[in-house]
């Protein structure tokens, strides 16, 4: 074995992969922080209030964003992917594919005169497709690094070689369309993976009706639709016609605990429904919510407590039973169809808003990402992790924390990057 | 190998109508299909079949080494016969031990089941035609706002049917569009008739029947195409009945798909025999002419 | 009181393991339209849950709920997200009613019925036959009634389905 680096790789630059991050280099280590988007952040950025404490989740998260950034040993490199790995643990060797941003990060002060001009109406996904955005963009207003990018699939000048309008309005020119994608590489002695997770796209479950009915939206979507930043400023409104909702479902397990999508339970959804119903009571107390679901699962410390005071002080009733059909009435409201199990009653109910809990579902190329790391993966597609030492991968030297292992809160990714990273630098540590 | 008709009891027996409407639809199509003896009933997947496990079976199997005799595909006009036939073979070609009881049973009248036949609904067949008839249409049924209903047994239990998406059904759809009628979308598409409930409560079967019909009017509909002869029933019966007991004018006509097809190849109306619908079909001749 | 009967719960077990799997969820009431329509009388998880729990006579001799009520859409089968073949588990329940002797609905003791004289569900009539005529359409070949009583013979149907109905 050759030199022992004392130099960590932490791949996804979400919570866990912050968390392990800061945790390494106030130990002294040096960290390569890898990740794919434009902004670090990950899936806590786009959340409103996180359980159960309901803290805003940007205000927890921003320092974090803040301190990754600014810490001597931690070196970000965004728009960055993996492409290749060679090497043994004490000693990787990491080809790092890093797009183009088109924009200089040393001279872009965040100043957003390039997103006012720019022609462009592209589908925003941080905000999932709600509103648009512009071909130069930040993902969101406190994203790291604080510095816009091209989208080059959808820029004029590379699309039509025309527009180069953001060029002329930067005062600082920042903008760059020479810039070309780099490939290079670094040496660490460990890595740790923090990719995250996807969300289950429900289109699928046609008696569900997303995707046919305006009102029915998934979970995450409901959390932009009532974040301030998102794109109804904070004011809950329904799509169809706009109108304030009074009468909110949410449905728990959807695409998860089944055998036919994920057999697996995702974990928090019971969690986050109850979270997401008290926040709309919180904006609007009129706002009445039923939760239906097939058991509580409320298992962390507190959580029991938290749906009790959800079902108190919220308005919040739950409903034991899963729905399998969704219609829709001519003002577009949605009719639930349910069994009400505690009196075997089958009926059908009007609410103004749907919300369906999907589940946490494996990154879409984390078998990819597998194959280059040379790492396993389970039967749902998530990286395989040792039954004994969950932080371990099937690789010596690789670990792995947060929900790219299985579904998790943020809490629980918290606590798992701490622990990746106490793993990741016993390795690099040894000698 | 070729296809030969498995006609069922209904059709035969009750709506005769319908078959020939199938049978000159396939032949317009330039599809030959043989006519196969002495079948018995399928047995009935909603009645005699959920009596006893090992008759259904022993029938089923029956049926189905006629068709291995005379080596002919089956080509199902009923969607209930499709099912029951299609559930039969599932079992015999996955279940050694059953498939051993079943051809005991069989061997007292000389027969063995094989498993080397297929079986197709009529309009999985049509469906893979669907760019003959296409170029076959003389006369598109344009303006005309068809509700179709796949019904049950087209699709379900989609482990045995394996054909189309249970949930979310498109072939019937498409093939209402390919003679330029157009198919409507109404919420209740999914949902059963309610025939087969019949044997059991009439009043409930007519109120899944009415569920139907009221989300097919708040669509639009000019009228009902289905491809089973049960459902068939459900709706050209019974209408009127539901109109007696809630003060409700429901007059929707009811077609097979194969008596929509004909009509857009060009095939005479009497040649189809549409007088003998309960329904009077005329205001959609009227409307296609 | 319900009495416990293991034993039925464990016959239908192993004609149909995927009983087993059932976790009382109530997607397959949720998209029942006779479950529906009776406001839940009818309604699959509560027979699944009976036959979980054995309760035998819950089931065949009072039938309550109605197995006779399914409409057999097998909804319930394609949105279950445990694979519970319901319609199947039913059919089971079905088949032990008629051979134990307990009542049924009477229409499909007539269908039983002509199917034991005519091989068929429903016979062809003279005025069907000479409608098929002015149609046009072949003559439809009467079944070989002696098969037909060969293998129901083999198969004692007409024993197990009870056509007197004394019971």
């Amino acid at each position: 074995m050759g030199e022992n680096l004392k130099r960590v790789m932490v791949i996804g630059g979400g919570i866990a992969g912050i968390q392990a991050s800061l945790d390494l280099a106030e130990r002294g280590i040096v960290v390569e922080l890898i990740e794919k988007n434009a902004c670090i952040g990950g899936r806590m950025a786009q959340l409103d209030k996180t359980f159960p404490t309901n803290d805003c989740s940007i205000c927890i998260l921003a320092p974090k964003l803040a301190e990754c950034f600014r810490h001597p040993n931690i070196t970000l490199h965004t728009l960055s992917e993996i492409k290749n790995l060679s090497g043994q643990p004490g000693n990787f060797n990491v080809k790092i594919f890093k797009k183009a941003r088109y924009v200089k990060e040393d001279e872009c002060i965040n100043c957003g005169v390039c997103i006012e001009k720019c022609p462009m109406r592209v589908d925003d996904e941080f905000d999932m497709k709600l509103r648009k955005r512009r071909a130069i963009y930040i993902d969101y207003v406190q994203g790291v690094p604080s510095i816009m990018t091209i989208d080059r699939e959808n820029c004029l000048f590379f699309t039509k070689d025309a527009c180069r309008i953001c060029e002329k309005v930067c005062e600082r020119e920042a903008i760059d369309f020479d810039q070309k994608d780099e490939e290079f590489e670094l040496n660490v002695g460990s890595i740790i993976v923090a990719t995250g997770y996807d969300i289950f796209e429900p289109t699928s479950l046609g008696s569900l009706g997303y995707g046919r009915y305006l009102n029915v939206v998934t979970a995450l979507e409901f959390e932009r639709l009532i974040c301030a930043s998102g794109p109804l400023g904070g004011h809950l409104k329904r799509p169809s016609d706009k109108n304030e909702p009074k009468k909110l479902a949410f449905i728990n397990c959807v695409g998860s605990r089944d055998i036919k999508n994920n057999p697996y339970c995702s974990s928090c959804c019971c969690m986050y429904t109850t979270k997401e119903a008290m926040i709309a009571y919180e904006h609007d107390n009129e706002i009445e919510t039923s939760i239906f679901y097939i058991d509580l699962r409320a298992a962390g410390k507190g959580f029991r407590e938290y749906i009790q005071r959800g079902e108190n002080d919220y308005a919040i009733t739950y409903i034991k039973g899963k729905v399998a059909k969704i219609l829709e009435d001519d003002q577009k409201n949605p009719l639930i169809f349910y069994e009400d199990i505690n009196t075997s009653q089958v009926k059908q109910l009007k609410y103004d808003l749907v919300v369906l809990a999907t589940p946490m579902v494996p990154k879409k190329d984390a078998g990819e990402l597998a194959k280059i790391l040379g790492i396993k993966i389970d039967d749902y597609n998530f990286f395989k992790a040792n039954s004994y030492h969950p932080q371990k991968s099937s690789k010596e030297g690789i670990f792995l924390c947060g929900a790219c292992r299985e579904p998790m809160d943020i809490p629980t990714s918290v606590i798992d990057a701490s622990g990746a990273a106490a793993k990741a630098a016993e390795i690099v540590m040894r000698g | 190998m070729s296809y030969s008709y498995f006609l069922g009891c209904v059709i035969p027996g009750r709506l005769p109508f319908l078959e020939i409407s199938a049978r000159k639809t396939f032949e317009e199509i330039g599809m030959k299909v043989g006519d196969q003896a002495k079948c018995s009933c399928c047995p009935d997947p909603t009645g005699a079949a959920q009596l006893d496990h090992e008759t259904f079976l022993a029938l089923g199997a029956r049926n189905l080494c006629l068709f291995e005799e005379s080596n002919n595909h089956i080509l199902s006009l009923c969607s209930g016969c499709t099912e029951s036939l299609k559930t039969v073979k599932h079992i015999l070609d996955n279940d050694d031990e059953k498939k051993k009881e079943i051809n005991s049973n069989l061997k007292i009248i000389g027969k063995t089941y094989k498993g080397d036949i297929d079986i197709k609904h009529f309009a999985e067949v049509l469906y893979e035609n669907i760019k003959k008839i296409k170029e076959k249409v003389k006369k598109p049924l344009k303006d005309l706002k068809v509700a179709g209903h796949p019904g049950c047994h087209y699709l379900r239990p989609s482990e045995i049917i394996n054909w189309d998406d249970p949930l979310n059904p498109k072939t019937l759809d498409e093939l209402i569009e390919a003679i330029g009628a157009d198919p409507i979308e109404y919420d209740m598409k999914n949902d059963c008739c309610g025939n087969p409930v019949e044997k059991t409560d009439k009043e409930i079967s007519l109120s899944m029947l009415e569920s139907k019909l009221k989300s097919m009017k708040e669509a639009g509909a000019d009228c009902i195409a289905c491809v089973c002869p049960a459902c068939y029933q459900q709706f050209d019966f019974n209408q009127r009945e539901i109109n007696k007991n809630n003060n409700t004018d429901y007059n929707f006509p009811v077609f097979y798909i194969t008596e929509l097809i004909a009509l857009a190849l060009g095939i005479n109306t009497e040649e189809l025999g549409l007088n003998f619908h309960r329904i009077k079909v005329n205001d959609v001749l009227q409307k296609i002419n | 009181m319900q009495m416990v009967d293991f034993e039925f719960r464990n016959e239908i077990i192993k004609e149909n393991f995927s009983l087993n799997y059932c976790y009382q969820c109530g997607t397959c009431s949720s998209s029942c339209p006779v479950a529906f329509i009776t406001n839940g009388e009818f309604n699959p998880r509560k027979i699944i849950e009976q036959s979980l729990l054995g309760l035998k006579d819950l089931l065949i001799k009072d039938q309550k709920p109605n197995v006779w009520l399914c409409c057999t859409c097998h909804m319930c089968v394609e949105e279950c997200p445990q694979n519970v073949f319901l319609t199947e588990i039913f059919e089971r329940i079905k088949n032990m009613i008629v051979l134990i002797g307990e009542p049924y609905p009477e229409t499909f003791k007539m269908q039983a019925k002509s199917i034991i004289e005519n091989g068929l569900a429903i016979p062809l009539s003279q005025p069907i036959i000479r409608r098929r005529n002015q149609l046009g359409l072949p003559n439809v070949e009467s079944v070989n009634i002696n098969e037909i009583n060969k293998l129901l013979k083999a198969t004692n149907f007409e024993k197990k389905v009870n056509l007197l109905g004394e019971s």
